[in-house]
This record gives C-alpha cells, structure tokens and sequence, in this order.
C-alpha cells in the first residue's frame, strides 16, 4: 500500500501540473476579437481533450487496457472532493479519528474495486456514485475493512486537524443551521462548494504564473456580476490600467471563470450533455432553504 | 468582534469557506450566464445606493425609513407616507439602458398595466414614474415574509402548502383574466403577511426589463435569473409566453413547499419523498408537464383540484408528518399559516445572519475565564475578610 500511495502522489503531481499546464494562459482563452495590452495571447486549450483524458466518464466506459488511466483519472476526482466525503462520515456520528480512517479505506477499496474495469455509464455522475458508495461501504464494507486493517494506505493527504478544523469551525451558511440538513443534503452542499473552490483555485493559480495575482484580487469579485464591485474607473486608478483595459481584462476574466467552472463539471459528468443539469443540480443545493 | 464580510449581489453574510472569499451562490449563478455575459458595472451601485436624504428630496411627500434590500437590478427602500398614515415600498428599476426611450415606454405601459390590477393576494402598486433620472414603483408595504423566508425558518405541512396554493392561483387566475402574465412566479415572490394573507409580488417586472424572468426586487436580486422555475417554452423563447409558464413555475413551487426540493430532471412525486397525500402528485404532476398543452390550461383548474383535495386532505398526523396543522380546507387564513408567518417573523427574519464568529469560542471562552478568575478571588477575598473578623 506505502508504494501504491507513493505512485498515487507522484502520478497526481505529474498530471496536475500538466494538465495546468495547458490550461494556464487565463488571459488567453479568447481574445481573439479584443487584444488588450495588458494580456498575453500565448496558450491554447481544450475542454474536450481535457474531458477525454482524465475524467469520470473514461473512468465509466474504460475497458481493460485502460485500467491504468481509468484509475488515475479516479485518483484525481478523489483527490480533489475528500473534503465533502470526509465532513459526511462526520456528520453520520463517527469521530475524527474514525472518520480519518475510514475516508482512507473507502478510497483505498474504491481504486481496488474491480468493477472500474467494466463499462457502465449507468453509474450516472461521480457525485451520486461517491455518495451512494459511501454509504454502501459505510453499512457493509467498513467493518470488514477495519478487521484486515490494511496497514493504513494514504490514498490522499488527509490531516485530521485540518479537516476537522475546517468541519468544525466553517459552517455551510450563517443562517441555515447545519442539523437541519441530511448529511446527503450537507455532502452535497460541501461538495459545490469544494468544486468552486477547485475552480477558484485553478483560475488564481493562472494568474499568478503569470505574475498578476494582485489583478485577479482586485478584479475576482467582478466575476459575480452587475454591482458587485468598485466601479471600473475606480479600480482602473487604484491598478494603474486604462479603464478600458479593465473592461477587457474582466470580460476575459469572466469567460475564462465559465470555461473552467464548465470544465469542472464536466470531469465529474458521465457525458458532456449533463453539463448543464449538474450545474443547475449544484445551483438548486447552493440555494436549498 | 470580527466584521464579517456580505456578498455585495445578494447581502448574505459569506462563509470563511466560500471559494476565494466571494459568495458561494452568486458565484455559481454567473456561470450559468454564456451569452449575453456580465454587463459593465460603471458606477451602476453607487447610483442604485443613493443615500437616503437623497431619494428624500426626490419624494418631499414621503418618509424614507429604510433601505430594504439592493442588487443588481435596482434597490428597494421602506417608506411611509404619513398622510395616508400607511408603509409602503418605494423600488427603484435599473434597467440596463435607463435613457432608451423604449424602456420609458415599455416602463410607462407595463407599469400602468400593473397600476390596473387590483385583487386582494396581488401586492397594489399605488404609483410609479420617473424622479432623478430612475424609474421607480411605489408598492403596497407586506409586512410579512416571503415564501422563501419561510422555507429557510422551517418546512411547509402539506395542509399549509394546500391552503396557501388556491391564494396564488386567485391572483395568478385574476391576472390571467386581465391579459397579464407573471412570468416569474417562485417563492421570493410570495408573500405572507402577518395575518396569513398571501400576495404576489412583481407582476409582469421581468417583462418590464425585458428579461427572460427570474427578477426579484423583494428584497435580494438575481441579475439574470436562473431557469429553475421556468416553464421549458419559457427558456426557450421568454418572449412567446402564455398563462401556462405561470401554471408550470407555480407547479416548482408547489413541489417546493411540498417536498423541500425541486422537480429536477427525472423527479418523483411529492408522496414518493416524503408521505403526503397521493392525490396531490397528480395536481403537481399536471401543473409541471412540459408541453403547455398538456399542462392545466387554466389557473383555476389547478385550484378546484387543490380545493377539492383539501377537503379531505389525509390529516399530517396519518401521513407521518410532525406538525399540527389542521386540515386548512374552509378557513380562508388557516390559523397554522398564521401561526406559521408569525412564529417564523419572530423566529427567523428578516434573515439577518446569525454572525457566528469563525473561532467565537476562544473569544468566549477568555471572558469565560476572565470571570471565573474574579470570582474565585472575590470569594477568596470573602473568606479571608470572615476569617479575620471571626478572629
């Protein structure tokens, strides 16, 4: 198992970076109709290249031969969305401890599953299969796991005062208690708060490669849309930018946000057209009252 | 104490996990909009949030309480007016294009249309113009709560839900009668005022605008609104709509109020989630047909089933539900809804955050200590005090 996390890691490493790789250029995506001065128009990218190589639906439909992929692809999602499994299985009861272990096991007997081999688009989105597989494991496999204890495989990093840092002291909303929701209801709502936060993530990386981190702090709360920030001339003064150039920069700004919020998604949907249903899913847990 | 930051577009107080600090909601709903993209911003807050001494001076006869709720498409202030000794709501519209002169016309028109309607559950629009540049509305005040406000403080009982349904369908059906269509029914829109009385707010306004739908100005704003409760043809072609987009988001909200969620994709019925009347499915199901013509044609259809179920509606107690309202079926205000709009105001709203402090216990638990320390030595003290008189 120690080896297998190693490999784990270390392919995440390599397939992170490149898959960021192509996608870094924030500033590029589709500036084809209004070059600004301030932006730089190297870089291409691909949602559908993206989708083909590292998602959910290869994860869905690999045979065989692509079983390496497949589980790889699968390490990747797990890696990003531990955090809502992990706040799941403390909100069914078990202690942080439990909780830790347990969010360990259930990864390490989810990438030994033989079932990643078969084809079966029917497994529907990686959210609801993540759900439902947790609480299958959660009522069968979890005794079982913790009886041959495996030696404790870190599948991903998990540090428990983080993560119970985070359980304890973030509540989902100021005003929406948490024990009034299911902890399906609180999963989900983590998890659309996990994937913004991915996406948020990846789209202020691509600024600061770029070495304009301080732009993306000063223009992020325009992605929220009308009246949501100073107004242009005001931040054109306060970065130094024409007022024109900050039109610009936010409308790619924004565009790039879509792009990479889509893409997102996508590698978690088991085809593109769901697209659009997951996030509308997404958007009626966010506002659930 | 801490300052807590408020998404500027919706007014919620924002989580220390939201994703880069910014609203976790609003942040999803502007990925929903690829076409027509953000608008610019240009100063469009600081004219939205004029101070209040200054909308004054617009409006010498009314007396501005309050601002009660802002975003994207305008701001909506509480006001008085003290000749008719009565509340009312002063909301300002900020359309995209405030000089087109086709907004002034279409404002002008559609606002006289409301203007028109009169009917107890539609929120009255006493009058409208144009003052310092913005279009404004001055609206019926509904001290009460929305429909929402009322989800978020707890769920509805389906005899609530059955009792509050035939209001809508009275005001939607008047409407209707009257050549004028909602086009955004959802529950930031449904009001319930302290009496229990239900009213709609926001007539015709996304037509107004000139937007598919989905524009509240009741308190919070969405800019472009999201097609949850839009009727299929409606997002398709928000132009080319009858009553019977009306009668499909009325159907989401019913769902809503039965179930708690809302009829996306392949859903179930109300009474497959959770154990309410099997007759109501049917009214629901009827209501959220995708193809209009399969759907009720008629508002008030979809009231005479409602109505008709009520009667004997399957008491809550039966159905498993804890709550303890009555069967509402001849009550005009059941006195649950009462209770319910009341309990909730008390309890809930307005729904001002309840600021809990990212770490509030170490804070806490200093003071905490901080009076156990002087307690400890004030008793002390005492003994010692006794000790030395009793020597």
């Amino acid at each position: 198992m120690p080896g297998a996390a190693a490999r784990l890691i270390g392919f995440a490493q390599t397939c992170l970076s490149r898959q960021w790789q192509a996608n870094f250029n924030p500033l590029s995506a589709d500036d084809q109709s209004k070059p600004g001065e301030e932006v730089s128009s190297h870089g291409g990218f691909s949602p559908r290249r993206v989708f083909a190589t590292t998602q959910w639906s290869v994860v869905l439909t690999a045979g065989r031969a692509e079983f390496e992929q497949a589980q790889t692809a699968l390490e990747t999602l797990c890696r990003t969305y531990w955090y809502p499994l992990y706040a799941y299985v403390r909100r069914r009861g078990y202690s942080p401890a439990d909780a830790e272990d347990l969010t360990q096991e259930f990864f390490a007997w989810l990438l030994e599953r033989k079932w990643l081999g078969k084809a079966d688009p029917q497994r529907g989105r990686f959210r609801s299969f993540l759900l439902t597989s947790i609480s299958n494991f959660l009522s069968n496999e979890w005794d079982k796991a913790r009886t041959q204890k495996r030696g404790g495989g870190k599948i991903i990093s998990l540090e428990r005062d983080e993560a119970e840092n985070r359980y304890t002291w973030q509540p989902l909303s100021y005003s929406i208690p948490e024990a009034s929701l299911t902890p399906e209801q609180s999963f989900e709502w983590r998890w659309a708060l996990t994937l913004l936060d991915h996406v948020m993530g990846r789209l202020s990386a691509e600024f600061e490669q770029e070495n304009k981190k301080e732009l993306f702090e000063a223009l992020k709360p325009c992605l929220l849309g009308d009246g949501s920030a100073q107004p242009y001339a005001t931040l054109a003064s306060i970065l130094g930018m024409s007022e024109g150039s900050i039109k610009v920069t936010v409308h790619r700004l924004r565009q790039r946000y879509r792009q990479l919020l889509r893409d997102e998604i996508a590698s978690t949907v088991a085809v593109p057209e769901e697209v659009e249903e997951e996030m509308r899913y997404l958007f009626a847990v966010l506002t659930r009252r | 104490m801490e300052n807590f930051p408020v998404c500027p577009v919706c007014g919620t107080t924002i989580v220390p996990s939201a994703p880069q600090g910014l609203c976790a909601e609003c942040l999803l709903r502007a990925g929903f909009e690829t076409k027509s993209g953000n608008k610019s911003t240009d100063g469009k807050l600081a004219t939205v949030l004029a101070p209040l001494e200054e909308v004054a001076k617009c409006f010498p006869l009314l007396e501005i309480i309050e601002l009660a709720g802002y975003g994207g498409m305008g701001a909506v202030y509480k006001v008085r007016q003290p000749q008719l000794a009565r509340f009312a709501a002063l909301k300002f519209l900020f359309p995209e294009k405030q000089s087109s002169p086709l907004f002034a016309e279409r404002f002008e028109r559609e606002a006289g249309t409301l203007a028109a309607l009169s009917h107890p559950n539609i929120v009255a629009v006493y009058d409208f113009g144009k003052a310092d540049g913005r279009f404004y509305l001055l609206m019926e005040f509904v001290d009460g709560l929305t429909l929402r406000q009322l989800f978020r403080a707890r769920r509805l009982s389906p005899a609530e839900a059955v009792a509050i349904v035939p209001k809508i369908c009275d005001a939607l059906q008047y409407a209707h009668d009257q050549g004028v269509i909602h086009r955004d029914v959802k529950p930031e829109n449904i009001l319930i005022d302290k009496t229990g009385e239900v009213k709609i707010a926001d007539f015709g306004i996304a037509k107004m605008l000139n937007l598919p739908g989905n524009v509240s100005l009741t308190g919070t704003m969405d800019v472009i609104g999201t097609p949850l409760y839009m009727a299929p043809e409606q997002i398709e072609n928000p132009h080319l709509v009858d009553s019977r987009a009306d009668i499909y988001s009325l159907g989401v909200v019913f769902y809503e109020m039965l179930t708690g969620e809302l009829p996306l994709g392949k859903f179930q019925p109300p009474s497959q989630k959770l154990e309410t009347d099997p007759r109501l499915d049917d009214v629901v199901i009827h209501a959220l047909e995708k193809e209009p013509d399969l759907r009720y044609q008629q508002v008030g259809q979809l009231k005479a089933d409602v109505e008709k179920i009520a009667q004997t509606l399957v008491p809550a107690e039966e159905a498993g539900q804890r709550v303890t309202a009555a069967p509402a079926s001849r009550s005009t205000r059941p006195a649950a809804l009462v209770a319910a709009a009341q309990a909730a105001a008390r309890a809930a709203l307005p729904p001002k955050p309840v600021r809990r402090p990212a770490k509030p216990a170490r804070g806490r638990r200093k003071i905490a200590l901080s009076v156990a320390v002087v307690l400890v030595l004030a008793a002390a003290l005492l003994v010692l005090l006794l000790l030395l008189m009793n020597k």
